[in-house]
């Protein structure tokens, strides 16, 4: 039962996903869950990530060599598959958080400052 | 691309550890089980999607579609074994024929010489340009030597004798017949070879009367002297003489003379170095460029005293350059391999064609099939994938039957080669073979699939959907014009075969001049000290020749240096010493016979008188000619009396006879002017040259068999000189097969490929009309069933296969004319344009279209009309 809350949650922009994984992994090694929890709880709810989308992502995050899984236990004890940042993934990760910095300014000077709502 | 991959299991493992773990989040958050649940599911969103989207992300799915289509290929394969058979042993035959040809390119052509960096070993060839034009490898002569050694720093030179000669060894008690070279200081420095024990010649031991010394290669030294690692500076009788042991070559070292030992040449501007005797192998010195070698050489070679190629060639302009060793060595063999290449490259195009008609056929009968499939929702690439996978795995099963056929094939051919005949080792299936016979069977493929599969783009859903009918007129025509293709490359395969068959049966039927039949030869090496004295000489001849005489049986026993079929020595610069072409020059084969030599081989002496006994070393000096030279220096007039150089007196005329050509060599059997001259007459500076290059040949005639002929002629000869075995004993009749032995073998080949076509090609006509007749059954019985007469039917049916390979046939004459006039130079006695032959080839094309076409129409007698309508 979706709240009107959740409805008001920004859908990510293509390509951002990876970004945010790869950041929230700086941290330490993470399961898929606790990835998509922190992602969710650093943006204060602002962002919307389906937990089904993270796994294709996480996949080929894998796949690319940006971080290696292994499968160990949870803090309540449960199977879990964690994710580690590789030395490439962190390489990624500045180039990636770079550029989104650097897009995000643009896009900012274009709008312009923001409107005050009358 | 095999990467390991997460298999889906674990996916899911993870996906449901995901749900797990936020089930109990929600749990602490004070949900039920089931509320908790239901929340990690919605927050996770699609399971079976995630799951799906990670399995087509994954190769997995790749594989799995592609296995797929292979199963099902293999089904489709299986279900229609006919078509199965047919197209693998088609692709086999055509596919091995082509390994085992490229297999004998590859080991000739492409293989590198055995010796260290070959690259940089060559031979150098003379280009003459003028009214005679000539671009080969010449024998060096010594003035040519000594410039090439002396005035060209940019290479490391050598020469060597032309061939390895068979010799006697003494070691100890034994006498051994051992294959000896002769070579130059540095010939094994240019072959990159360092003996393991001792070294190599000196520039001293290479100057004519140096220390006499041997070096032996690694069997021999095993074999004979046990691996004595003691044997330097021992001493070896060779021909005779003392020889001093001064190095062992190492183990497979292999060089141009494959010879047992080897002596240093001696090269000089004397006696063998005055002709051109010596060949020359090069290689560049560090830092040199082949461009400047070639300047140097033909610096030097322009300071020559004697400029041979530019004699009887006025204006001529002479060139000499380097080229690769490799080149050099095959080129007698290159013409001939490449063009079983060629013929090979046909074998496969037929093939492609006949396989091309047949899968055409059996995609336009799957028409209904690929409608369907289209109908479900496959898409065009999907329904031409499945098509290209089902060629792909035929052209591979074919490929991989033909390494089998061409394993048998090559082995085959290997037995049918006399020793020695290819200058490699052997003739490997190597990786370089494997990857040409894969990439034949790939290309195969897509020639024969390509047709189809154009045909199949444009399969309408719903008229095919609706209609039965299948093949419509374009497609025979196109299977048409693919038959007209392949009957005109087998047209070329069977002319070309054809005129070789006739060049065969001319040279096997020339008239040999003699009677071979009950003639047993032996061969011994002269080339020894002993014999260099003209008494001993003739001694050695008259007693032999007696003590054969003496067993019972044989008729005739005589020595000649050579024998009818093999070559011998050119004697130029013969003077014509009266009447009136006095002074004129002669070039002529040279023979030495005892008096019993014509009339044991039975040549006939056409006028004035055989040698005689009285033929001696202090009487007049004698000579006989043969007919041809008769004709050409007396231009008809009786030759007997006549006098050649000033005191011999020709004494005789006698028949030509057939010989491997020395002095013109156009063809591999002819008459050339030859002279005869009594052994006894013989002087010891000539005897000394004449049996290093020669071993003379003993020769008996039996009435029949005799039981252990040549044991007794062993015998008669050790009673002669107790220390000379004969190298050889050589029935006449097998001298004379090995003489066409190579002619012999590009006739069996390119027969055996022109036959191969000629049975793709009558099986795609069989397959054209034999495919009409099914697709035509009900046209067929309309036909009969409105009036037409049987005989009609077939005739309407079968004119289809008869029009495409009447078609073939005109393309192929046309063809022919053009492509048989690179043949030229292996062809005698037969024009490139020669009726019979063309003849006989249309004969048997109609012949074997006939047949193809009247066996599949036969079926159309079977048909019922009123069966054939009822069942419509």
């Amino acid at each position: 039962m979706p709240t009107r809350e959740e409805k008001e949650r920004l859908a990510l922009l293509q390509g951002t996903l990876d970004l945010l994984i790869l950041r929230t992994l700086v941290f330490g090694p993470q399961h898929g869950q606790g990835i998509a929890r922190t992602i969710q709880q650093t943006s204060e709810d602002a962002l919307l990530v389906e937990h089904g989308a993270l796994y294709p992502a996480l996949q080929r995050l894998e796949a690319q060599g940006w971080i290696a899984a292994r499968w160990g236990t949870s803090a309540n004890n449960r199977k879990a598959r964690f994710y580690t940042l590789t030395q490439a993934g962190r390489k990624q990760l500045v180039k990636e958080s770079t550029r989104w910095r650097r897009l995000a300014t643009a896009i900012g000077r274009i709008l312009g400052p923001e409107a005050k709502e009358g | 691309m095999f990467r390991r991959k997460r298999t889906a299991s674990d996916f899911s493992a993870e996906i449901e550890a995901h749900l797990q773990l936020e089930i109990e989040r929600f749990k602490e958050q004070g949900l039920s089980e089931e509320q908790a649940r239901a929340a990690a599911r919605r927050a996770f969103g699609n399971v079976m999607q995630a799951e799906e989207r990670f399995y087509e992300s994954s190769r997995w799915l790749w594989w799995d579609h592609l296995w797929q289509d292979v199963r099902f290929g293999l089904r489709m394969l299986a279900r229609n074994p006919g078509f199965t058979v047919t197209v693998v042993l088609t692709l086999a035959l055509s596919i091995g024929a082509n390994t085992a040809i490229f297999s004998i390119v590859n080991a000739l052509l492409l293989e590198s010489l055995p010796y260290s960096h070959p690259e940089r070993m060559g031979a150098i060839y003379t280009q003459v340009t003028g009214p005679v034009g000539s671009d080969e490898r010449h024998h060096l002569n010594g003035e040519q030597w000594e410039l090439l050694r002396d005035n060209v720093p940019a290479l490391i030179s050598a020469v060597s004798g032309i061939r390895a000669s068979g010799v006697n060894l003494e070691a100890g008690s034994q006498v051994q017949y051992v294959h000896a070279g002769r070579i130059s200081a540095h010939y094994l420095d240019v072959l990159a070879i360092h003996p393991i024990i001792g070294r190599n010649f000196s520039d001293a031991e290479d100057r004519p009367h140096g220390p006499k010394t041997a070096i032996l290669n690694y069997g021999l030294w095993r074999n004979a002297f046990g691996a004595n690692p003691k044997i330097l500076g021992q001493t070896v009788l060779l021909k005779g003489e003392p020889y001093a042991v001064i190095g062992v070559l190492p183990e497979g070292a292999a060089t141009p003379l494959n010879a047992d030992l080897y002596t240093a040449l001696q090269p000089s501007r004397e006696g063998e170095g005055s002709g051109t005797n010596f060949e020359s192998i090069t290689r560049l010195r560090d830092g040199a460029t082949w461009p400047e070698a070639d300047a140097e050489i033909n610096r030097a070679w322009s300071l020559r005293t004697q400029r041979y190629e530019l004699e009887n060639n006025p204006g001529a302009h002479v060139m000499f350059y380097s080229v690769p060793l490799q080149k050099a060595q095959t080129a007698r063999l290159r013409p001939q391999v490449l063009t079983l290449l060629l013929a090979a490259g046909f074998i496969l195009l037929i093939a492609c064609a006949n396989l091309a008609g047949l899968t055409l056929v059996r995609v336009m009968r799957r028409t209904s099939e690929v409608a369907t499939r289209l109908a479900l929702g496959a898409s065009r690439w999907q329904i031409q994938k499945q098509f290209w996978i089902e060629n792909l795995l035929l052209a591979l099963l074919g490929g991989a039957v033909g390494i089998g056929v061409s394993f048998l094939a090559l082995r085959g051919l290997l037995l049918l080669l006399p020793e020695h005949f290819l200058p490699v080792a052997g003739v490997p299936l190597d990786g370089r073979v494997m990857g040409f016979t894969l990439a034949a069977s790939l290309l195969t493929s897509v020639l024969f699939g390509m047709l189809p599969a154009l045909a199949s783009r444009n399969v309408d859903l719903r008229s095919s959907m609706a209609s039965r009918a299948v093949a419509g007129g374009g497609s025979l025509r196109l299977r048409q014009g693919l038959i007209a293709g392949e009957v005109a490359l087998t047209v070329v395969l069977l002319a070309a075969s054809g005129l070789l068959i006739r060049t065969l049966v001319h040279l096997e039927t020339l008239p040999p001049g003699f009677n071979p039949n009950g003639i047993m030869t032996a061969k011994a090496s002269l080339d020894d000290v002993r014999f260099h004295d003209p008494a001993a000489f003739r001694n050695l001849l008259d007693e032999s020749t007696a003590a054969m005489r003496q067993i019972p049986g044989v008729q005739q026993a005589a020595v000649g240096l050579s024998l009818p079929y093999e070559r011998t020595v050119i004697t130029g610069g013969i003077a014509i010493s009266d009447g009136k072409e006095a002074g004129q020059k002669a070039m002529a084969d040279t023979i030495y016979t005892t008096p019993g030599y014509f009339g044991a081989l039975q040549i006939p002496v056409l006028a004035g008188r055989s040698f005689t006994e009285a033929d001696g070393p202090g009487t007049q000096r004698v000579a006989i000619v043969n007919q041809m030279f008769a004709r050409k220096f007396f231009h008809g007039a009786s030759a007997v009396g006549r006098y050649l150089d000033k005191d011999t007196m020709i004494v005789g005329v006698v028949e030509n006879v057939a010989m491997a050509p020395g002095i013109d060599p156009v063809a591999p059997l002819t008459s050339e002017e030859t002279m005869y001259v009594p052994a006894a007459q013989m002087e010891a500076r000539q005897l000394s040259l004449l049996h290093v290059w020669f071993q003379p040949s003993w020769i008996v005639r039996t009435a029949r068999p005799v039981e252990g002929l040549t044991a007794q002629m062993q015998s008669a000869l050790a009673s002669a000189d107790p220390n000379l075995p004969f190298s050889g004993f050589y029935d006449m009749k097998d001298l004379m097969a090995a003489t066409l032995a190579t002619q012999r073998i590009e006739v069996a080949l390119l027969a055996a490929m022109a036959s191969l076509a000629l049975l793709l090609s009558a099986l795609g006509i069989f397959a054209l009309v034999a495919n009409m007749v099914a697709q035509r059954t009900r046209e067929i019985g309309i036909r009969i069933a409105l009036g037409s007469t049987i005989q009609k039917a077939m005739i309407h049916i079968g004119r289809s296969g008869v029009s495409a390979a009447a078609l073939g046939l005109v393309v192929g004459l046309i063809l022919s004319a053009g492509a048989l006039r690179a043949m030229r130079s292996a062809l005698y006695g037969v024009g490139v344009y020669d009726a019979p032959t063309i003849l006989l080839v249309v004969l048997t094309l109609s012949a074997v279209t006939l047949l193809a076409t009247i066996v599949p129409t036969l079926r159309v007698a079977r048909i019922d009309p009123a069966k054939t309508l009822r069942e419509e």
